[in-house]
């Protein structure tokens, strides 16, 4: 392995890499815009340039195509090097609007901090700005900002080389270039494309659906695991930090929404990316939530809810549960612990793929639409949903469950999130908490669990299924 | 005559490109001579040996480049013909298209027997229309006669040669950007490492040499490496088709032998300035080579040694004479207008740096210069040098440093005075 020196640390790096890459696993940290560890080297944006010594001298070129070389003595912070960058950073701001106070991307702009970091001076020009499209519909999720634009290709390539759906790619020559969809629709019709939001170094791709919605410092993120499919990917889910709430008469939607949702970095299961049904997680969580236990379609409180399930539970001779998909692998385990051996147990897939939906591909999407079918089948077996024509009782937790195929003498305890037709049918109705209010695992269809955490306190009313299961057994007299 | 010829050596009649005419003046017979009696290796010895140099600009030592592929490591060589001659002021590789296209076609297949390619490229630009026909006409004779596409002369050499049309663009003369034309793609030039020689065209080792270059390897391997290098000079071996035109009597394609006198070949070759004009400045091969002024040229010859060392270079060959009256300023702004239009966009310095430089020198122009605008230009071309992914940058630079060194005196005239110090009328055209 070749040796080298970078600032004056000696690093070790495997023959091949380049000195960039060799920097970065050393923690040395050298700016880039185009570069990017997923995606093939361009090398076009040239705010990378290093210093490397030769002959008492140096010469300067760009860290991401040079290769590391014995003996290699390299300055990422020389005088060459900092009069270079200063006057890239002039060219990249040259056409650049400069329109930080209404642009989505301020604070978590690359080119913003560049700026401060490595040249913080006015521009040198006298002369107007080239102008382009300031709104283009690059699809029907993504707005393009050509101004903003600093054409370093990481979008085109990646749908080039990630989504491989080859949708986008640079319209005209010089300082006319323009990002421009394919015309023949195929990066509407890419699963992938809002990845390209976030490996924008600027504010020039910008998502439709967060488009001043909010400014990103109001937010803050908590880890979470997307439950779209069985792949389980790693996400931020971005929601309005307390210190931050808006204090009107309804702001629950902004207080207690999902703003938007991004990747969170796991090599073991997604990299970098996630899908476009990933980054509509709001819709899912926004749905009308069932607030109030039911007993056969009448309100009543979760403690006589509880109570009268217990009652029926203690009088079933063969009682059947069918448990969630949905379910994190401690309610599961909770549910084993206490019930298990009272009930003969079935797991259900609560959401089916929809229609125009991507069912499978080789990238991320899994045909399983449910998060946790296999930290589920591993405490419950893989046997489809069969209710024997003589159980007394069916408990369902979820929702997705065909309740037609319940015996019609069968009593019906169903535990649900939403607010569904299905509630008002049940003989006890109890609603529980959802993802976004709980801390849990899911378990991928690889056999990899990953955790989420809490975003927001679960509404008045509402039970942990977690919490529901020990009590049922509790009051079921120890559920043995 | 310039000195002795190589190329433009047989008269030029309406019949002198076929294939008849060309093998009466011997052709395709130094291919078979290298065929039969030599290694490829052998070739590429005597082509080292002969001490060509490119002729595309950069003046690379060709038995250099072509050391570097090792025919028979398995995988497959290519060789492309750069004919996408789109320097200003540069016309010499369209006359060999034009008259010689069979000298190519037997230069390629010479090369590709050295080089071990079985698929070879001419990659043509879209605005020439008879070169096309022309080689195109030639290659599609070469297969008739059994030359290409089926075992040359009873060997088992099989070389296939497509002509590709450009659709028009300067980088697609850069060689990266050619080949990712082949390839289908937009011209973006390419980063080395790696070089091309390594990983070209479709990923393989390619050797790209502009259409001069390669015309002068049929000679080379005729006459022997000795024998070539008594053309010319030492350091500068062989001719250079140099294409001039400007305010010059008789504009046209001169085969100059290395080493013949500038002034001389200015004054009796081409006739002199146009209707008795003075000299200002010579641009010598192509508008990215720095301008010379008549007391520059005055003791050089055409040589590479006698004219880098004045700070410019021969480049393509495409020299461009300007008489005295002519304003720099809005010469620069012709420039600058090309370096912008053609600026592929890929990396940063070059894409916002052209249209600045061009937006710069429009506004002198238009009256409303400001004397840190001399300075700007400078930075600018500064901030391109050696910075950018393929030499274009530099050579924008490069032009525009020339003549703002050279002639600052009309720049600072045209910002303070807001006016040209020439009223535009050039008694040489009158």
């Amino acid at each position: 392995m070749p040796r080298l020196t970078i600032d004056g640390r000696e690093i070790e790096a495997p023959a091949g890499q380049t000195v960039m890459e060799a920097a970065k696993a050393a923690g040395i940290f050298i700016p880039y815009f185009c570069w990017h560890p997923e995606l093939s080297v361009p090398g076009n944006c040239r705010i990378c340039v290093v210093g490397v010594e030769d002959k008492g001298g140096e010469w300067v070129d760009i860290a991401c195509n040079m290769p590391v070389a014995e003996g290699m003595v390299v300055y990422t912070n020389s005088d060459k090097v900092r009069e270079r960058r200063k006057a890239t950073l002039q060219f990249i701001t040259l056409n650049h609007p400069v329109d930080c106070g209404i642009c989505d991307k301020a604070g978590e702009c690359t080119l913003q901090d560049y700026h401060y970091e490595y040249n913080g001076e006015r521009s040198v020009s006298v002369d107007s700005k080239v102008h382009a499209t300031k709104h283009y519909d690059l699809s029907a999720r993504i707005v393009l900002d050509n101004e903003r634009c600093i054409q370093c290709t990481r979008c085109v390539r990646f749908t080039r080389e990630v989504s491989m759906s080859f949708g986008l790619g640079m319209q005209n020559r010089a300082d006319h270039s323009l990002v421009r969809a394919a015309e023949d629709g195929s990066f509407e019709a890419d699963a992938y494309s809002d990845n390209v939001i976030d490996i924008c170094p600027v504010g020039a791709l910008l998502s439709r659906s967060f488009l001043h919605k909010s400014r990103v410092w109001y937010l803050k993120p908590a880890a979470s695991v997307c439950p779209g499919c069985a792949r389980g990917c790693a996400v931020n889910l971005w929601h309005r930090r307390p210190e931050w709430r808006l204090r009107a008469a309804d702001m629950r939607a902004q207080n207690e929404g999902i703003q938007r949702v991004t990747p969170l970095e796991n090599p073991a299961v997604n990299g970098p990316w996630i899908c476009n049904k990933g980054r509509d997680l709001a819709k899912v969580f926004g749905r009308a939530r069932a607030e109030v236990s039911m007993l056969k379609g009448r309100p009543a409180d979760l403690h006589g809810a509880l109570a009268q399930a217990r009652s029926l539970l203690a009088s079933a001779r063969k009682p059947v549960a069918v448990v969630s998909s949905w379910g994190s692998n401690e309610e599961l385990a909770a549910f084993k612990a206490a019930l298990g051996s009272r009930f003969t147990t079935f797991v259900k897939a609560d959401h089916e793929p929809q229609a125009g939906e991507v069912l499978e591909d080789a990238i991320l999407i899994r045909a399983d639409k449910n998060p946790n079918t296999a930290g589920a089948r591993a405490l419950f077996g893989d046997a489809a949903p069969a209710i024997p024509k003589d159980a007394d009782l069916v408990l369902v937790w979820g929702e997705g469950f065909d309740f037609r195929l319940i015996p019609p003498e069968a009593k019906i305890v169903y535990l649900n999130a939403w607010l569904q037709p299905e509630n008002g049918h049940a003989d006890v109705f109890i609603p529980i908490s959802i993802q976004t209010e709980r801390d849990g695992h899911y378990t991928n269809f690889a056999g990899v669990t990953s955790a989420f955490s809490k975003c927001f306190a679960k509404p008045v009313g509402v039970a942990d299924a977690e919490a529901v299961f020990p009590a049922l057994a509790a009051m079921a007299g120890g559920g043995q | 005559m310039p000195g002795r010829q190589l190329i433009m050596d047989f008269e030029v009649t309406p019949t002198s490109h076929t294939l008849e005419a060309y093998r009466a003046r011997g052709g395709y017979a130094t291919l078979e001579k290298a065929l039969k009696s030599m290694q490829p290796a052998d070739v590429t010895k005597e082509i080292t040996a002969s001490g060509l140099l490119g002729h595309g600009g950069a003046a690379f030592p060709v038995g250099r480049k072509w050391s570097v592929m090792k025919p028979g490591d398995g995988q497959p060589h290519y060789l492309c013909c750069n004919a996408d001659e789109g320097e200003p002021g540069t016309f010499k590789d369209r006359w060999i298209l034009e008259h010689a296209p069979h000298l190519l076609v037997e230069s390629m297949l010479i090369a590709s027997y050295a080089l071990g390619v079985r698929n070879a490229f001419v990659y043509i630009r879209g605005e020439f229309d008879l070169p096309w026909r022309r080689i195109q006409g030639a290659v599609d004779e070469a297969y008739a006669a059994g030359l290409l596409g089926a075992k040359t002369f009873g060997t088992d050499f099989v070389l296939d040669i497509v002509v590709y049309r450009g659709a028009g663009s300067y980088v697609c003369g850069e060689a990266s950007g050619l080949i990712t034309s082949i390839e289908g793609r937009k011209p973006y030039p390419r980063n080395r490492p790696p070089r091309l020689t390594v990983k070209g065209l479709y990923q393989r080792p390619t050797v790209i040499n502009n259409v001069e270059t390669l015309a002068n390897v049929t000679g080379i391997i005729r006459m022997g490496a000795e024998e070539f290098r008594k053309v010319g000079t030492a350091k500068s071996p062989g001719t250079q088709l140099v294409s001039i035109s400007g305010h010059i009597a008789k504009p046209g394609v001169y085969e100059v032998e290395y080493g013949y006198p500038w002034v001389k070949f200015l004054d009796e070759d081409c006739g002199g300035m146009l209707n008795g004009a003075t000299l200002k400045c010579v641009i010598p091969g192509g508008i990215s080579t720095k301008v010379l002024t008549r007391a520059e040229i005055e003791t050089l010859t055409l040589s590479h040694e006698s004219v880098n060392p004045a700070g410019s270079g021969l480049g393509s060959g495409g020299m461009i004479a300007i008489a005295e009256g002519t304003c720099m300023v809005r010469l620069l702004q012709v420039l600058l207008r090309f370096y912008h239009h053609e600026s592929c966009g890929q990396c940063t310095p070059c894409r916002e740096g052209m249209g600045w430089m061009h937006r710069i020198i429009d506004r002198i122009v238009d009256g409303k210069g400001v004397p840190e605008d001399i300075e700007r230009l400078y930075a600018i071309s500064h901030a391109n040098d050696g910075t950018t992914i393929c030499g274009m940058g530099d050579a924008a630079g490069y032009a525009t440093v020339g003549i703002l060194n050279k002639y600052r005196d009309e720049f600072e005239h045209f910002i303070t005075s807001k006016r040209s110090r020439f009223d535009g009328r050039l008694e040489c055209l009158a």
